[in-house]
């Protein structure tokens, strides 16, 4: 399904004909072709599309990860396309909370660490972080994990730290790409569950990538891509 | 935690790659304080040279004499406050024939005065002075040839053939580093009187103290045009300089060494380069979440120098923990008793455990800067390998 459904709140994702071409030798592939796309505030909306679709290069855009080659990107009311990268990393920092398919907890910090990892980057005393990390931590149910190492961790409790560390840093959005596929069933549906417990509760907006229908569902609105362009 | 603390802690992530890199390292880093320390130990004579004495030889070279008479005139020169003499025997121990010692025919009275850091018994310096045969032994000369006061040894000369019969007069130690504690040293008339008439009176070199250490360089210049009018000219030079002389004969070991202490930082490079960029390597991804997070490339460069650095410094450590029992206390003592004449003090100059730390620490950083580089040029999708 394509994208339609209007929305009262102020876009908090606005893409204006985005262009996104990258060359491999001589060969110039083009990954987006003129892609335009607006989320509302407080949105809940799922990237769906095969492999190769564009579906992760319109999350990154999104996230300030990459660059547009062409078009307009605007999010949290930022410019992103007159951004240098040093803008971008503080926009990053500022705006966005990352979930990674495959939890990207660093392995030498222990849970609380992990979370807290964003927040080294702010003015905050050492005490003040802490204790938002552990904030962060009991909204995802994992404060009695908070000194353990990213082995000690089942896969559904690495993503929910991962979760926690998304939210430390109280980001406008939340972008997860492919959130539950390295997961079960049943831990699967505690991610979702907690993903809409964020979108709901703290009104957060969130973009997910997936490939999963089940996980798709549980967003309010679900664009599908193909080579490049809504379906 | 924070920035410095988050760089430091990948060094334990790979525990066994972490010890071996250590252990490595801190192989490389025991080979290289042993070398400097063998180059520090030759050199003690120099660096510890007193100020205040100057050496006098043939104009030559060390190995022509000068005439006995000329030592008279050095003590007339103005600036000079006493002034002794010796000659290279070159003697061996018949029972010892594998040890080299140094075997100076010296004049005892003027040589204790000018030598004041020889540091010798009332009791051993008056049997000295008094039997014309006698002889004062260096200590680690002395346990080297398990000699004790009072015995008799018969030494056959190699400059001044025939079988030469001392008695072990007293044993001395050395206040300064400038003293060499393995030599043999006799009396000079014991040799002359033995000596041809055609070969008598003469003798290696002078040495002498001044008064005044600055100016030791014009007491030089004044003794050498003293004697440029005469039959035999001499050439003076501080006592450093006359060592510096001695040192240039074994220059090619010294460079051959420094030589060898290059290969070994050169090793220590290419062990810190090898785990650092397998380290880095497979942190990539890492360093895109956290470039994700909003990290500049700054931080990862920073994050993976530091890590470098914490490395270095772990095995600069370890390595000079071994260095001290094994270079210093282990071998350092067989050479010392061993091979006293060429390395009387063989111990770790406090320059060379900070060069070894300094070198570690700083070639660890410089193997990390190629990795450091490209990890923080990465863009944070490359870094992520996220490009579908």
């Amino acid at each position: 399904m394509s994208s339609t459904e209007e929305s009262a709140a102020a876009p908090m994702v606005e893409l204006t004909h985005v262009t996104k071409t990258f060359h491999r030798g001589a060969e110039t592939l083009t990954v987006l072709d003129g892609l335009s796309l607006s989320i509302a505030e407080g949105s809940f909306e799922a990237l769906m599309g095969p492999s190769g679709s564009g579906k992760s290069t319109l999350l990154n855009l999104v996230a300030g990860l990459d660059r547009a080659t062409s078009g307009k990107v605007r999010v949290a009311g930022q410019d992103l396309t007159a951004m240098t990268d040093g803008d971008l990393a503080a926009f990053r920092a500022r705006y966005i909370g990352f979930i990674f398919q495959s939890y990207n907890l660093m392995p030498v910090l222990t849970a609380l660490e992990n979370v807290e990892l964003p927040l080294l980057l702010t003015k905050l005393p050492s005490a003040d972080r802490k204790r938002r990390a552990a904030t962060a931590l009991r909204v995802v149910g994992l404060e009695d994990r908070a000194d353990h190492y990213p082995r000690q961790l089942s896969g559904g409790q690495e993503q929910r730290v991962a979760i926690a560390r998304a939210l430390v840093n109280d980001p406008k959005i939340i972008v997860a790409d492919e959130p539950t596929g390295d997961l079960d069933r049943k831990s699967a549906d505690q991610i979702l569950a907690l993903l809409e417990k964020l979108n709901k509760d703290f009104k957060k907006t969130v973009v997910m990538v997936t490939h999963d229908p089940e996980a798709a569902s549980h967003a309010r609105v679900t664009h599908h891509l193909n080579k490049g362009a809504f379906q | 935690m924070n920035l410095a603390s988050l760089a430091t802690r990948n060094v334990g992530r790979n525990r066994f790659r972490t010890a071996l890199t250590l252990l490595g390292v801190a192989v490389a880093v025991v080979a290289f304080v042993m070398l400097r320390t063998v180059i520090s130990s030759m050199e003690v004579a120099v660096t510890h040279a007193a100020h205040d004495r100057i050496g006098i030889r043939h104009k030559v070279s060390f190995v022509m004499q000068l005439p006995r008479r000329y030592i008279d005139t050095v003590r007339q020169t103005p600036g000079v406050h006493s002034a002794t003499w010796a000659n290279w025997f070159g003697g061996k121990d018949p029972r010892n024939p594998r040890e080299f010692f140094p075997t100076l025919a010296v004049d005892p009275a003027s040589f204790l005065e000018v030598y004041d850091e020889v540091a010798v018994s009332p009791a051993d310096r008056e049997r000295w002075l008094a039997d014309r045969q006698g002889a004062i032994v260096g200590d680690q000369l002395a346990r080297l040839l398990r000699l004790r006061v009072g015995d008799t040894i018969t030494l056959s000369g190699t400059i001044y053939p025939g079988n030469w019969v001392f008695h072990v007069s007293g044993i001395y130690t050395a206040t300064r580093r400038s003293m060499d504690r393995s030599e043999f040293l006799f009396h000079w008339d014991y040799l002359n009187n033995a000596l041809p008439e055609r070969r008598r009176d003469q003798i290696g070199w002078i040495i002498a103290r001044v008064d005044d250490p600055s100016r030791a360089s014009g007491v030089s210049a004044a003794i050498d045009r003293t004697f440029d009018v005469q039959d035999i000219q001499t050439l003076s030079m501080s006592e450093r300089s006359m060592n510096l002389s001695f040192m240039g004969m074994m220059s090619g070991l010294l460079a051959a060494i420094n030589a060898i202490s290059g290969i070994i930082l050169l090793i220590l490079l290419m062990l810190f380069g090898n785990t650092m960029s397998m380290g880095v390597r497979e942190r990539t991804q890492e360093y895109g979440v956290l470039r994700a997070l909003g990290f500049l490339p700054k931080h990862i460069a920073g994050f993976i120098l530091g890590e470098a650095a914490a490395l270095g410094l772990a095995a600069g450590v370890l390595g000079l923990a071994l260095s001290y029992p094994l270079v210093q206390y282990g071998l350092g003592r067989w050479l010392e008793e061993n091979m006293g004449s060429m390395v009387p003090y063989f111990r770790i100059e406090t320059s060379t455990a900070a060069q070894a730390l300094g070198f570690s620490l700083l070639l660890g950083v410089a193997s990390a800067l190629i990795p450091a580089v490209r990890a923080s040029r990465l863009t944070v999708t490359d870094a992520l390998r996220r490009i579908d």
